[in-house]
């Protein structure tokens, strides 16, 4: 069997074939890396499998695959507490899954966590299984007053730093969200 | 084992351990023994949380042993978070996992699975090497150096009798808890978690 290292580089090979932008992905890890993120925990969405392969590779971090969401939420809270700066890289239907722990953890003890998550369910998503996402995503995210900012752009993407920082700030959760168009870099 | 017993005494070999507890029973039993509020990271309605976050703080501080409590209720809503616990494979790390075949929290409600859940074989399904079973003082206590002293992530089946009793949750809000626990992660590792500098 391929190890993980391995097994990330065939991931990533296939998410190219399919028209998402390398050149994105590695800016993503880029700013991550040097805003101060050293931990990943991720889940997989397709739309960021280069992404997750790059930060798989790149040794400024220590990348953990977790069985799911809450998952990355509990590693990257505790990783707070060590001060470590973590991030949880995920599709948008698991951040749909996290209310609870977001509410009951990071709420309740505000302990700050920052989540990277893809925006399924956008009018240019094709998946019909990802509509509910473009449905009720944002009213979900509204009705927690998770701070959420969208990666509207490719000279936005410094923002992904910022929002990091700002959930420091504010000892909450925040979430940046990208979309189908900018990892394929077309914007 | 009696549980209260059981915690009690892993309580009497607690040095300088960071501990993690979880939803409800441990939290309460860790706190009436120990009364400790800076060492403890109480994680109440944890929801089967708790030994990834002790991981999140393993990882940070290597040079630090975590404890982390979990509860069979924890292990069945989550079993996988052992795949993670595996593959981050943390020497620091000891999972405690306290089975009494009921959710103790909410009136001892029956657990799926009770009678037949074998949480030890589970842990071995998963590749963790050192995995650790007692249902009674005597072999926690002749195993507990082996278990939890030698270096080397662990996985710590401990099969205890339901409490017919609730004790006091820890008096004090989320903040205050991780306020508490995080000012003593930094005077022992000299770590900055609060006072980092932000751009």
């Amino acid at each position: 069997m391929e190890d993980l290292l391995q097994a990330s580089v065939s991931s990533a090979a296939r998410a190219t074939e399919t028209g998402y932008s390398e050149e994105v992905s590695r800016e993503i890890v880029d700013i991550c890396g040097d805003s101060g993120i050293s931990l990943v925990a991720s889940l997989p969405d397709d739309w960021i499998a280069q992404t997750i392969a790059g930060f798989e590779q790149d040794k400024r971090f220590t990348h953990i695959p977790v069985n799911r969401e809450e998952s990355a939420l509990a590693l990257c809270s505790g990783a707070f507490l060590s001060g470590t700066g973590a991030m949880a890289l995920m599709g948008a239907s698991g951040l749909m899954t996290l209310v609870y722990a977001i509410t009951k953890i990071n709420y309740t003890y505000e302990i700050p966590i920052f989540i990277l998550v893809t925006q399924r369910g956008s009018l240019d998503d094709g998946a019909k299984f990802h509509v509910s996402n473009g449905l009720y995503f944002d009213d979900v995210v509204k009705s927690i007053d998770l701070p959420c900012t969208i990666i509207e752009s490719r000279d936005q993407l410094p923002k992904i730093a910022e929002a990091y920082h700002h959930s420091r700030k504010i000892s909450r959760p925040t979430i940046a969200v990208l979309p189908k168009k900018l990892l394929l870099g077309r914007i | 084992m009696n549980y209260q017993e059981c915690l009690a005494w892993i309580a009497s070999k607690w040095t300088d351990e960071l501990v993690v507890t979880s939803a409800g029973t441990s939290s309460e039993i860790w706190f009436e023994e120990t009364g400790d509020t800076e060492r403890v990271f109480y994680l109440e309605a944890s929801m089967s949380l708790s030994s990834c976050f002790a991981a999140g703080i393993a990882f940070g501080v290597p040079n630090k042993n975590v404890w982390a409590f979990s509860g069979d209720g924890a292990f069945v809503m989550n079993a996988g978070m052992l795949t993670v616990e595996r593959q981050m494979n943390l020497p620091n790390l000891k999972h405690f996992m306290v089975s009494n075949r009921v959710y103790g929290s909410t009136s001892n409600v029956p657990l799926p699975g009770r009678a037949d859940n074998d949480y030890a074989a589970i842990a071995r399904g998963f590749g963790i090497d050192r995995v650790y079973s007692f249902g009674g003082m005597n072999e926690l206590q002749a195993k507990f150096e082996e278990a939890v002293l030698e270096p080397g992530y662990s996985f710590i089946h401990l099969e205890v009798d339901p409490l017919d009793h609730r004790g006091k949750s820890p008096p004090m809000d989320g903040p205050e808890v991780k306020f508490r626990f995080g000012r003593h992660v930094e005077k022992v590792t000299g770590k900055n978690i609060f006072s980092a500098p932000l751009p």
